[in-house]
Formats: structure tokens, C-alpha cells, sequence
């Protein structure tokens, strides 16, 4: 009995830390207020400057996490396919020739709600666990 | 007309400051070289030198409106003694969010990398290959138009540039300068999912200062005016054309330029350059290969002109002709192995080898050895 419980412990544990892992995908979020329709290709594109309006012609405010946040490495990799050195070469491409400033950034998932929840136009990300209901989830891949 | 176009774009700078923030951006590439015993490349000799191609950079930009934002770029060079020059001074207005104007001392956008070729971090290579990005103008003081745009997939961009050209430069131990009025440059840009695909086309009115020139075609000029106006390199046409492709899928990449140089009605021979580059990125590594050539052997110009002179002057005009033409005649090409290590988000260190032929005269072949680290904030 003893060891069952112990055997089924484990399990469980595991099962909550596999979970855990599931979790802790990012999601991107806007505000409440935000009603246009994100695909992943316009993430993406907000959040690489080469969009500067969701697709219904509002403004878009990226927020980016700072490079050391948890979610900024995921972000990056999963939703904008390039490790976190490669992002930062590619804005400084931009930025030292004039032709983009990266977007603000902040220090982790609780900064990115609260900016997001603060302003209409912004959007950002989050890992999957940190949301609350400041926000909206845009579902992206 | 310069200087107006320096002071405004600072004075805008300044005055963007007392209402908005200024940006303040850095980079910094500090390289070290050292050539194959006895031989010279690319400035570096075979005692270990740390000036050669290193500079250390600071951006400010602000911006004044919605609209228009200022920049100025302060660089310190090496090999300039790390004197600071205002290398870029210029306002962009947005006039909508696809097309810009920018107006001042800018980067001329002639190759892949024109625009970030002062920042080492934005680039695998400790600098990019000498045979294709080795020209001696890479601003114009002038304006320039960009539009962006994207279809689906396909992300395009135009660049027109107008403006004047200004640079000097060393040949043969001696100072010589370079004049490009009425230039204009036209670049478009495609990238269609992993690929990228680029043309260049431009013209200028050329003309060449170079002292150790001067008296050779002073001397044609005693026995033509009219043939000496033609050999020089004065007000003449001089075009460019390049192309670039490059497939990068993120896991590894591969690209080559191709460029092409001429002032048809003028001594400079045309001068074909061009490299592969290939690399895998590894983790936090990527390593890369290179090879790259220049070839500016060409037959002779103006040989039928020669002929035609009466036989007690031609030996002499054939000289003059083909000795100033046989001067810039070169031929060379280079291999290079090197890897990228990204130490941090904004730190780079880099190593590369360097194998250097040349075709005309082996007494210039050397190997060179580099190591550098790229910063930027």
C-alpha cells in the first residue's frame, strides 16, 4: 500500500511537471479592448518592425521582455524562430542604420501584463501560467 | 552644403532632446591582425596590430516629431588614429509607414551589408570580403527614398539615392581623392521565405585626384588635349552593378555577391568582384567559410586611338596609355575559414584565417590571421 502510494506519488508528480512543462509555452496577449483577428505571421512581423498596425489599421505597441526574462528565449524561438543572439543582430541591423527601434522592454511576464492591460494598443507574451484576466490570449502555434 | 547638412541634423538632435528622449546606441569592434612573416594585407603587417580595422561608435538619435527623427554617428577609427568624425549625420521623415526620406550624410546602399557594415555584431565574418566591400566611398551626402512593402510571403524594398560622392584615399603611399557628382543609386530587395534576393544599379560622374596620375597625363596632354581629356578619369560616367542571393534557413546559410565596376571613358580598368560565403550555426557557434576574387584584367582601352598617331609620337602615347592602364591591373582572389561565438545578446568573438593570391604579382600573396570582438549596446 505504502509503496503503491509512493509509486502513484511519483507518477503524479511527474505528470504535474510534464504538465508544467506544457505550460510554460508562451502565449502572446493584447488588451481586452483589442478585437482584431492575430495570426502567427503578424506577430511575428509586429514584433520584428516590419508591421507597425494589427491587421484591422490600428496601431501596434510591441512589448518585448528583456533578454535575461524566461519567456524572451521562447518567444524567440518558438514564435519568431531565431535564438535570442540572431533577433539582437538583426536589430542592431536596424537600429544603426536608422530604420527601426526595437520595441520597449520590460522585466518579466507580471511587467508584460501590466503594460498590455495599461494600453489598447499593445501586445506581448507571456508564459502560458502567468496569464490572468487583465489580458486577452491570442492562441498562436 | 555638408557641413549645413552636420550642423542641422545635430542642432535637431539637440533640440529633439529638450522635449523627447535621446537614443543612445553603441557599437565597438576591436580587431586584431596579424600578416605572414614579411608580407603586407589589407594593412596589416606581420608585427600583431589592433588599429587596423577596429572603431569604436555611438549613435544618438531623437526623435523630433511623430514623423521625423534625427541621427548622427559619431565614429573613432583605428586606423584613423581614433580620431571621432561624424561618419552619418541625417533626418528621416516617414511620410507614410511604408516610404521614408532621408536627407544628409548617409550610407550609400551598394552591397548586402552596406547598411550595418560599420557593425561587426550584425554580420558572421570579422569584416566583410575586402575584394567586393574594398571601395572607398560607402556615404553619400544626399537624400534617399525607401519603400517596403510585403505580398504574402514576398517582402520587397526600394532604395533610390541621390547625391554627391567624397572620399580620399592612399594609393602607392600617396593621398588621392575620389569625386562622384550627380550620383544616383537604385537598390531593390526581395525575400521570399529563406531566400533573398538583391540588384544594384548606379552612375556618377567620376573624377579622379590621384598626384602619382597627374604627370603621366599631363605629359599626354603636351601631344593631345583632347586624348589626354579622354584617358583621364574627369566628369566621366562611372556605373555600378551588382546582384546578391542568399538562402538562410537559420540552421546554416549560403550567399555570394557579384559587383561590377567601370568608367568607360577613362584609364580605370572595369573591376569585377565577387564571393561565396557559407556557414552552420552550431549552438553558440558558427563557423563559415569564404571565397572571394577581384579581377580588373582587362584588355587595354584606346589602342585603336594609339595606332592611328604618326609614327614619331605613337611609341610615346602607347606608353603613356598602356602604362597608366597596365597600373591598375589586378587580379587576386582569397579563401578564409573563420568562426562567430556568441558570447552574449550583444557580444560576438570571432576568428578567421585569411589565404591571399595574387594572379598579377606573387610577391603579394599572404596569410593573415584575425581575432575580434564585437560589442554593441
Amino acid at each position: 500500500m505504502k509503496k503503491a502510494t509512493i509509486l502513484t506519488s511519483l507518477f503524479a508528480g511527474t505528470m504535474i511537471s510534464l504538465a508544467s512543462n506544457a505550460l510554460a509555452n508562451v502565449v502572446v496577449i493584447v488588451n481586452p479592448a483589442n478585437s482584431n483577428a492575430v495570426d502567427n505571421d503578424s506577430v511575428k512581423r509586429i514584433f520584428l518592425g516590419k508591421e507597425k498596425k494589427f491587421p484591422g489599421g490600428e496601431s501596434a505597441t510591441p512589448i518585448n521582455q528583456k533578454g535575461d526574462a524566461a519567456s524572451r528565449n521562447q518567444f524567440d524561438e518558438q514564435v519568431l524562430e531565431r535564438n535570442s543572439s540572431q533577433i539582437s543582430a538583426y536589430w542592431s541591423k536596424l537600429v544603426f542604420t536608422g530604420k527601426g527601434t526595437p520595441p520597449k522592454e520590460v522585466t518579466d511576464d507580471a511587467a508584460a501584463i501590466a503594460a498590455v492591460a495599461a494600453d489598447p494598443s499593445a501586445i506581448s507574451y507571456v508564459s502560458a501560467g502567468s496569464v490572468t484576466d487583465a489580458v486577452k490570449v491570442i492562441p498562436v502555434n | 552644403m555638408r557641413k549645413l547638412f552636420l550642423f542641422s541634423a545635430v542642432a535637431l538632435a539637440v533640440s529633439a532632446g529638450a522635449q523627447a528622449e535621446i537614443r543612445i546606441n553603441g557599437f565597438a569592434n576591436l580587431i586584431a591582425g596579424k600578416a605572414s612573416s614579411d608580407d603586407t594585407l589589407y594593412g596589416y603587417t606581420d608585427d600583431i596590430s589592433f588599429d587596423e580595422q577596429s572603431l569604436f561608435a555611438l549613435q544618438l538619435s531623437g526623435d523630433v516629431n511623430d514623423k521625423l527623427t534625427a541621427t548622427g554617428q559619431l565614429v573613432a577609427r583605428g586606423s584613423d588614429d581614433y580620431d571621432v568624425d561624424f561618419e552619418w549625420a541625417y533626418m528621416t521623415y516617414a511620410v507614410t509607414d511604408n516610404t521614408s526620406v532621408t536627407a544628409g550624410r548617409l550610407r550609400l546602399p551598394l552591397f548586402r551589408y552596406s547598411a550595418s557594415l560599420d557593425v561587426g555584431y550584425s554580420y558572421h565574418w570579422v569584416a566583410p570580403p575586402e575584394s567586393v566591400y574594398g571601395v572607398v566611398f560607402n556615404n553619400i551626402d544626399g537624400v534617399r527614398v525607401d519603400y517596403s512593402n510585403y505580398a504574402g510571403d514576398l517582402e520587397y524594398n526600394f532604395q533610390l539615392a541621390y547625391g554627391t560622392l567624397d572620399a580620399d584615399f592612399v594609393l602607392g603611399g600617396q593621398q588621392g581623392n575620389v569625386e562622384g557628382n550627380n550620383a544616383i543609386n537604385l537598390t531593390a530587395e526581395t525575400t521570399y521565405g529563406n531566400w533573398k534576393l538583391r540588384g544594384v544599379i548606379g552612375r556618377a560622374n567620376v573624377t579622379f585626384d590621384i598626384p602619382t596620375v597627374k604627370p603621366t597625363i599631363q605629359a599626354l596632354s603636351g601631344i593631345d588635349p583632347a586624348f589626354a581629356d579622354l584617358l583621364d578619369a574627369n566628369d566621366d560616367t562611372g556605373t555600378f552593378v551588382g546582384v546578391g542571393l542568399e538562402y538562410d534557413n537559420f540552421n546554416w546559410f549560403i550567399s555570394g555577391e557579384y559587383t561590377e565596376v567601370a568608367i568607360d571613358d577613362s584609364y580605370y580598368q572595369d573591376d569585377i568582384n565577387y564571393y561565396v560565403t557559407a556557414g552552420i550555426r552550431v549552438g553558440k557557434f558558427t563557423p563559415f567559410v569564404t571565397a572571394e576574387w577581384n579581377d580588373a584584367e582587362d584588355d587595354l582601352k584606346f589602342l585603336d586611338q594609339v595606332g592611328q598617331y604618326p609614327e614619331q609620337v605613337r611609341a610615346t602615347v602607347g606608353q603613356i596609355v598602356g602604362g597608366l592602364q597596365q597600373q591598375l591591373v589586378a587580379k587576386s582572389n582569397a579563401y578564409s575559414l573563420g568562426v562567430r561565438y556568441d558570447w552574449d545578446t550583444n557580444v560576438a568573438l570571432k576568428a578567421d584565417v585569411t589565404k591571399y593570391s595574387d594572379d598579377i604579382n606573387e610577391a603579394n600573396d599572404a596569410s593573415l590571421v584575425r581575432f575580434a570582438v564585437n560589442y554593441i549596446f
